[in-house]
């Protein structure tokens, strides 16, 4: 297995020399994130991130299954996501990496353990039949930032994502096609973000930055990653290990943290408008007409 | 939720018939086995972990790339240390089997790791590694904390150069996330039955600074509890690292009573204290 490729010398020394000087490599500011991009794909819960050179996709799918005997009452919601040898040749299919394991644990507390989904509306009948909801992570290209554009990626896949339409009369499930019934949104409560902080230098005088390019990451000494929806609630906070910061800075972080976290939540709320507008032909009578645009 | 702790404001009695800032009994030991490098046993309240140290000694080949719950920083020029942690079947009440590849127990050893790889120099052992291994006999809450504590008195056991200590504990909230009030009490050192329903974060910092090497929170929290929750958790980090010196100290003293070490002059340390 090929190795990941550490920066040069050189480099180092150029990055860190920059950043002494209140410089980043790219010309941005230590808060400044790179541009955002949100699409939304033809069919229902697919969205697609980009972060700079960062793209992350996600498929969202959803299929009636047998819910788990300890509990009958909720519906199964997972995240999977698995790094292949297209974002790098150091991620091998089937060996899970570092990356690759915290990025999975991040998402899970960020948002499944969170309660962002409702798991109980996914019941369809107690203990024998359940909604089971399969968000699927593809990491397209990869340059720093993974955790949060993923994190957005998932959030918003699910807000945008449809499942079909069903109704029980006594014993009998009816699960609607899309032409016999309008799919219906799933129960979503609320919307939490990951924001991560990168630290660089030793003790005294620590850069913190936003947004780190690949280069960047490779280079911190640690880093911080934040998960807040937009009511001020934290859902999860991870520094694991590296360079140890002074306990303040964590408190301004989680100030920073909660004001990037509202203006990801009005991307997506803006961007869910936007699609939905697209979509919408203008109601039955357009629907229905037997006219055609010549 | 699996108890009530509405008492709480009652008599500002936890469950257990703590106060509020206070830690449960820790109890430490070094040296355990004779056979390893290094060795550690370690009760916080009922939680009751154990760390094995072999190292530093010569790096294996590395079979599979990246290890499971190994930092590296700067390729072979620094020590790798690779953590492994075994969680016992009768460690807890329910015996969930916890398999090699559960993620969350990755996730703690990585943590570790990482962890350990900023605080030892590495740079002393090039080419070598150290391996901790953890072994967790009973979990009762603050279950990194403990590890990480463990694994900080193995580690001088050994012999091993660093920085400082790595002193651990863990801070919760009195009040669930659901409720905005703000008469929320922060809490020291939770146990299980107070981490199933309180919000809580595990920080560990290093020595008696302020500074923190992990701060870790999987629980619902509003942000305005942080700051509380992180002073009263840096505070109580502190004491635990007096309690670890306090065990260490006592431990050196009585090797140099039994003549198993001879007394320097550099030590300062009066023996008869």
């Amino acid at each position: 297995m090929p190795r990941e490729a550490e920066p040069s010398l050189n480099e180092r020394n150029f990055v860190s020399r920059a950043l002494e000087e209140g410089l980043r490599v790219d010309g941005r500011k230590f808060d400044q994130c790179r541009p955002v991009s949100l699409k939304f794909g033809d069919e229902f819960g697919v969205a697609e991130v980009q972060f700079g050179k960062t793209k992350v996709l996600v498929k969202v799918s959803a299929e009636v299954t047998v819910p788990y005997t300890d509990r009958p009452f909720e519906g199964v919601f997972s995240i999977a996501s698995e790094l292949s040898p297209m974002v790098a040749p150091s991620f091998e299919v089937n060996r899970p990496t570092e990356t690759e394991v915290l990025l999975s644990r991040m998402l899970e507390k960020t948002i499944r353990r969170s309660g962002a989904l409702d798991t109980e509306s996914l019941c369809l009948v107690a203990g024998k039949k359940c909604w089971s909801i399969r968000a699927d992570v593809h990491v397209l290209s990869l340059d720093g930032n993974l955790t949060d554009a993923a994190c957005l990626a998932v959030v918003a896949a699910l807000r945008h994502f449809r499942k079909p339409d069903s109704s029980i009369e006594g014993e009998i499930l009816t699960v609607y096609t899309p032409a016999e019934r309008e799919p219906v949104p799933l129960s979503w409560l609320h919307s939490p973000f990951c924001i991560t902080f990168s630290y660089f230098g030793e003790e005294g005088d620590t850069a913190v930055l936003l947004d780190t390019t690949w280069l960047e990451e490779q280079l911190r000494t640690s880093s911080c990653t934040f998960s807040l929806n937009r009511h001020g609630e934290i859902c999860q906070v991870s520094k694991l290990g590296g360079v140890s910061i002074d306990a303040p800075v964590f408190v301004q972080c989680a100030q920073v943290a909660l004001a990037k976290s509202k203006e990801y939540t009005e991307l997506v709320d803006r961007k869910l408008a936007e699609d939905a507008k697209s979509r919408d032909k203008g109601g039955l009578m357009a629907e229905l007409t037997a006219e055609n645009d010549r | 939720m699996p108890l009530d702790t509405s008492t709480y404001s009652l008599a500002l009695l936890r469950v257990d018939g703590r106060r509020w800032n206070e830690l449960r009994r820790l109890h430490a030991q070094i040296r355990i086995q004779a056979a390893a490098d290094g060795s550690s046993y370690l009760e916080m309240g009922n939680t009751k972990v154990m760390c094995v140290l072999t190292g530093p000694s010569e790096a294996q080949q590395q079979q599979q790339g990246q290890r499971r719950g190994q930092a590296t920083a700067g390729g072979g020029k620094n020590a790798s240390i690779n953590v492994s942690i075994v969680v016992a079947g009768f460690a807890s009440v329910d015996h969930k089997k916890r398999g090699r590849n559960d993620k969350r127990t990755q996730e703690l050893e990585l943590t570790i790791a990482k962890t350990f790889a900023s605080v030892v120099h590495t740079h002393l052992f090039p080419n070598s590694s150290i391996s901790l291994a953890l072994h967790v006999l009973s979990a009762d809450g603050s279950l990194l904390a403990a590890l990480l504590n463990a694994a900080t008195l193995a580690l001088i056991d050994a012999g091993i150069p660093m920085s400082d200590y790595i002193a651990a504990c863990t801070a919760g909230s009195t009040s669930s996330y659901a409720a905005a009030d703000d008469s929320a009490d922060p809490l020291l050192d939770l146990n299980t039955q107070e981490e199933q329903e309180l919000p809580f974060i595990t920080v560990a910092t290093l020595g008696e600074t302020d500074r923190v090497a992990v701060l870790n929170c999987e629980s619902r929290v509003q942000v305005s509890r942080l700051e509380g929750m992180l002073a009263v958790a840096v505070d109580g980090c502190k004491e635990v690292k007096q309690l670890l010196d306090k065990a260490i100290k006592a431990k050196g003293a009585k090797m140099i009573r039994e003549g198993a070490a001879e007394k320097s002059d550099a030590m300062a340390m009066d023996l008869d204290e």
